[in-house]
């Protein structure tokens, strides 16, 4: 304290203030905790199996940097066009915004990106890496082939892709159907993928006119065959049935079989449903039979709800007991009614005859479509999970035994090894596949790998990490609802995507789900919470009483001036998205 | 121009003409019709002012308090519960010494829960150094917060003026709404002496010890005191402008040019009600002079000895209660009146409390008071009006 030399209150402002700044008093050395800037981890990104980076995305997208948010998707997955369609987006299931009140629709954003990119003519950045001069041979180009391709390549190894069908794609090509992903968008993100300089040998089939001598000369082989064996029905008259997939594929050929009046699909997944709307375009009148409930069909929410919109009956515990030809033509198809077996736990409850009498079904086409077994090709000896040992989550390889001793590596993924067989699987299968043989070919144990790049603990990982990107810097913790400051956040609806009308989703194969205005876009993205990653909100700046928040507003950068931040931690309770953390003051 | 207007409303537009810039406040019954309209005012684009929305009345006062810290008018309102809970920024807005103007409705503290007429929420607040007028119009209302933001920047002390809760708060009375031309000629803005400047960063409010906190509470003292100086200078001014004055003290004999023996002293409302029971009880031949009381601080202990002496009894009717002594206006009469006229001969005090939580205090309840005061046996140290012992 100064002495005293005051000589009279006239001398004193009206209340006490320091003569000059206060800037010399160094508060910092008050503080005994330490708040500081960490990005954490989204829980979409960790339940995304392709680890995308999803609250970047969003963050970019709120921004209108569409462009760079969809260079930053293709970071982790190169098919944003393909999953913003017609992907499961288990982000939005475990979306924190839907405990707020509804999930962020990321796949409409997904999409969005994806055709803006297109309509914009965008690119991906040129090819960089040197050559490594090591071969790598992909059989399957489906969405796990073709993104183990991509990646490899983009890391300079030279690729050859074969496929028993003339296009890329796979299942994406010949299953999927048009109203739900056009070829045109699918031809754009291929096209992307060969024009890196993957070398793409069409109509080659594994076993037939593709030999394991012609792959020999490669460093690593990746299977990624698919599922494209029909699951036999079982029943008598099994032969008077029609394949489901085989139907998807004539007409994504542009081959439309005739089919009129009553038809019957048996089955509950994407496939079957695909297989029922499909027919309905057709001029058919399909019904879908199903053996377990409503809730127990393995059909995404979307498809079903899809097709219940298009009016499509779908009758359930009702599995298909033979099927008979009828004088005169047609068929009769004859179903056993089913019950629950109940007090069963876990997965799909089991269902047994319930002993009512069978329920009988004049049609004219029965198409089966109850799931699907690994594509012919595969090596005797190793078309058994017990010969390929886990490599990955989605990935395993091909124990080198006997005549496999003296082959170069072989590792199996997509639908092969997936228990989920989805697109976005099969993508992180290709995921997984690059960088075990980029490893390999590296000299490197891609064991060692794994845990700096998982997201989260779900199994997915980031090849932005992989690579060193930015997200090595961010923690593993998955933010939860409860740690979000949810004051800061207001309700805003969500956008669903619109869809065309029924009278054009019955007659024709446009896609059902319109464009989607950027807009619409800009508004979805910013319902994003942003969970775990600093979006510059400031709340931090503007509620620091101790001015110790300092912004360099061109780059974008936030730091703590620990000379005068006394440690209070307001602005790690304001953070809105749990960027900041506060610590212990080391000692 | 004439309007019928409800107290609260006539506070809010006195607010919107003082051309007041910041407005932060916390609902609470009775109070809230003047900050709901002002929120309507700013929200309308009438009133250009920042409206900011709290969780409480503490932070209403810290909000207010940031405000005029940057040098702007602003204002805020409350009552009762919510002016206790402003205690703590009260004493930091006037050794601040931030000239914040408020809108105090009286309202009764529970519990037992009572939103009804009572002084002691106000009175309560008496030693946080902010000045305080009791109105007994709305009429005087609405000058009362003109004449308030006139001497708060004078004297850089904030103020209080102080209205009943419903009888003024919620009837509606004619109100001549002064024009603002004319408010900004009595009114000019505020040139606040010292202001935060982010580009001449200070500590302010900062630690003051021992060495200097005295003459801080001293220069207070002082402008309290310019404040008992200037307060008829700025009621002149207004009564030239707007043609109606409001005294700190005023005498309103029950016949003009005499004195009667007995004064009644009344503040609030309460005085509308004491002028009809003069003119009753004089018809009745009963004569008692009326003084109202309108200042409480600064307190005016020379206008108040100056009136008061004279008179051979003083009954004093408050609608506030301090436990463990009295009504707090005949508590500081009394002081005043302590050192007594020439030869120390002081008035006989009859200290009246009445009328608390609402409770009516008719001109039955003035003239039974008047009658109690009527002289023989000595006055007790407090006077009960119609509470069943």
């Amino acid at each position: 304290m100064s002495p005293v030399s005051l000589r009279g209150a006239s001398e004193l402002p009206l209340c006490s203030r320091s003569a000059d700044t206060m800037l010399w008093n160094r508060t910092g050395s008050w503080r005994f905790l330490r708040p500081r800037y960490q990005d954490k981890t989204a829980p979409c990104s960790e339940a995304c199996p392709a680890g995308e980076d999803v609250a970047r995305v969003q963050l970019l997208a709120g921004q209108g940097a569409f462009e760079e948010a969809w260079v930053r998707i293709r970071e982790e997955n190169p098919f944003p066009g393909v999953c913003g369609r017609v992907c499961y987006h288990p982000c939005e299931g475990s979306c924190n915004r839907g405990e707020y009140d509804a999930p962020v629709s990321v796949s409409s954003l997904e999409r969005f990106l994806a055709d803006h990119a297109r309509r914009r003519g965008a690119a991906p950045p040129p090819l960089e890496a040197p050559s490594t001069g090591r071969r790598v041979a992909v059989v399957g180009a489906g969405p796990a082939g073709l993104t183990a391709a991509w990646f490899l390549r983009r890391w300079g190894h030279e690729v050859e892709l074969f496929d028993a069908r003339e296009e890329p794609g796979g299942l994406l090509r010949y299953a999927i159907p048009e109203y739900r992903l056009p070829t045109d968008v699918l031809g754009w993100e291929t096209a992307m993928v060969l024009a890196d300089g993957v070398r793409f040998h069409p109509g080659r089939t594994l076993g037939e006119d593709l030999a394991w001598d012609d792959l020999a000369g490669h460093d690593a082989v990746f299977l990624a065959l698919g599922h494209w064996t029909p699951a036999p029905l079982g029943v008598e008259g099994e032969d008077l049935a029609r394949d489901g997939l085989a139907l998807l594929e004539a007409v994504r050929r542009g081959n439309t079989p005739a089919v009129r009046g009553p038809v019957a699909v048996v089955g509950g997944g994407n496939t079957a449903l695909d297989v029922a709307r499909t027919l309905l375009r057709l001029g058919a009148e399909p019904t879908v039979y199903y053996r377990r409930r409503l809730e127990d069909m393995p059909a995404l929410p979307d498809e079903k709800e899809e097709l219940r919109e298009e009016g499509i009956p779908i009758r359930t515990l009702l599995a298909p007991r033979g099927i008979a030809a009828r004088k005169g033509g047609g068929l009769r198809l004859a179903l056993s009614t089913m019950a629950v077996l109940e007090g069963e736990e876990g997965g799909r409850p089991r269902v047994v005859p319930s002993g009512h009498p069978d329920v009988l079904a004049d049609v004219e086409a029965v198409y089966a479509a109850i799931g699907a077994r690994p594509s012919p090709g595969l090596p005797a000896g190793a078309s058994d999970l017990g010969g390929w040992s886990p490599v990955g989550v989605h990935l395993r390889k091909v124990m080198p035994r006997g005549e496999w001793a003296s082959r170069p590596p072989v590792f199996v993924g997509g639908d092969l090894v997936n228990d989920r067989k989805a697109v976005v699987t099969a993508i992180a299968s290709g995921k997984e596949a690059a960088i075990a043989i980029d490893s390999l070919l590296r000299g490197r144990d891609s064991a060692e790998a794994w845990p700096a790049i998982r997201v989260g603990r779900k199994g997915a990982v980031s090849l932005n990490r992989f690579s060193g990107g930015d997200r090595t810097l961010r923690q593993d913790h998955v933010v939860r609802y409860e740690e979000l400051n949810t004051t800061y956040f207001q309700y805003l609806e969500r956008r669903e995507r619109p869809r065309i009308t029924l009278e054009e989703r019955r007659t024709g194969f446009d896609q059902v789900r319109m464009r989607i205005a950027a807009s619409m876009a800009l508004k979805e993205a910013e319902r994003c919470f942003h969970c775990g990653l600093c979006d510059h909100c400031d709340n931090c700046y503007l509620f620091c009483p101790d001015v110790s928040v300092l912004r360099d507003l061109r780059a974008g950068s936030r730091e703590i001036d620990y000379g005068y931040c006394k440690g209070c931690g307001v602005c790690v309770v304001e953070c809105p998205r749990n960027a900041m953390v506060l610590e212990e003051e080391p000692r | 121009m004439r309007r019928v207007l409800e107290g609260s409303h006539a506070v809010s537009h006195a607010v919107d003409l003082a051309r007041v810039q910041v407005i932060s406040a916390y609902p609470i019954t009775p109070q809230t019709h003047i900050v709901e309209l002002l929120a309507e005012l700013v929200a309308d684009g009438v009133l250009d002012a920042r409206y900011v929305r709290v969780e409480s009345e503490h932070s209403a006062m810290a909000a207010v308090i940031g405000a005029a810290s940057a040098g702007a008018r602003t204002f805020t309102a409350s009552s009762s519960h919510g002016l206790a809970l402003m205690h703590e920024m009260l004493h930091w807005a006037a050794g601040a010494r931030l000239p914040i103007v408020m809108a105090e409705v009286n309202r009764a503290l529970g519990p037992g829960w009572n939103i009804w007429a009572d002084q002691t929420d106000s009175l309560s607040q008496r030693d946080t150094g902010w000045m305080q007028v009791y109105c007994e119009d709305v009429q005087e209302v609405l000058d009362s917060i003109l004449i308030a933001y006139r001497l708060a920047e004078s004297v850089s002390l904030p103020m209080m003026v102080v209205l009943d809760a419903f009888f003024l708060s919620h009837t509606y009375e004619p109100v001549d709404v002064p024009s603002q031309d004319a408010v900004d000629t009595f009114l000019p803005p505020w040139n606040p002496p010292e202001v935060l400047d982010p580009a001449n960063p200070k500590a302010f409010n900062q630690l003051a010890g021992p060495d200097y906190y005295m003459e801080f509470r001293y220069k207070m003292q002082q402008a309290m005191e310019e404040a008992l100086r200037l307060y008829p200078v700025v009621d002149d001014e207004y009564r030239a402008l707007f043609g109606r004055s409001y005294p700190m003290l005023e005498v309103l004999p029950a016949r003009e040019g005499e004195r009667a023996p007995l004064a009644l002293v009344t503040t609030g409302s309460v005085t509308g009600t004491a002028r009809v029971a003069q003119q009753e009880l004089r018809e009745r031949g009963v004569s008692f002079d009326l003084v109202k009381l309108r200042l409480f601080r600064p307190f005016p202990q020379d206008e108040v000895r100056r009136a008061l002496v004279p008179y051979e009894r003083v009954a004093i009717l408050d609608r506030n209660l301090s436990f463990g002594y009295g009504g707090i206006f005949a508590q500081e009469i009394r002081s005043a009146l302590a050192a007594g006229g020439k030869g120390g001969r002081a008035p006989a005090v009859y200290p009246f409390v009445a009328g608390l939580g609402g409770r009516d205090i008719t001109p039955a309840t003035i003239a039974a008071v008047v009658e109690r005061a009527g002289g023989g046996g000595p006055p007790g140290d407090i006077l009960w009006v119609d509470v069943r012992e």
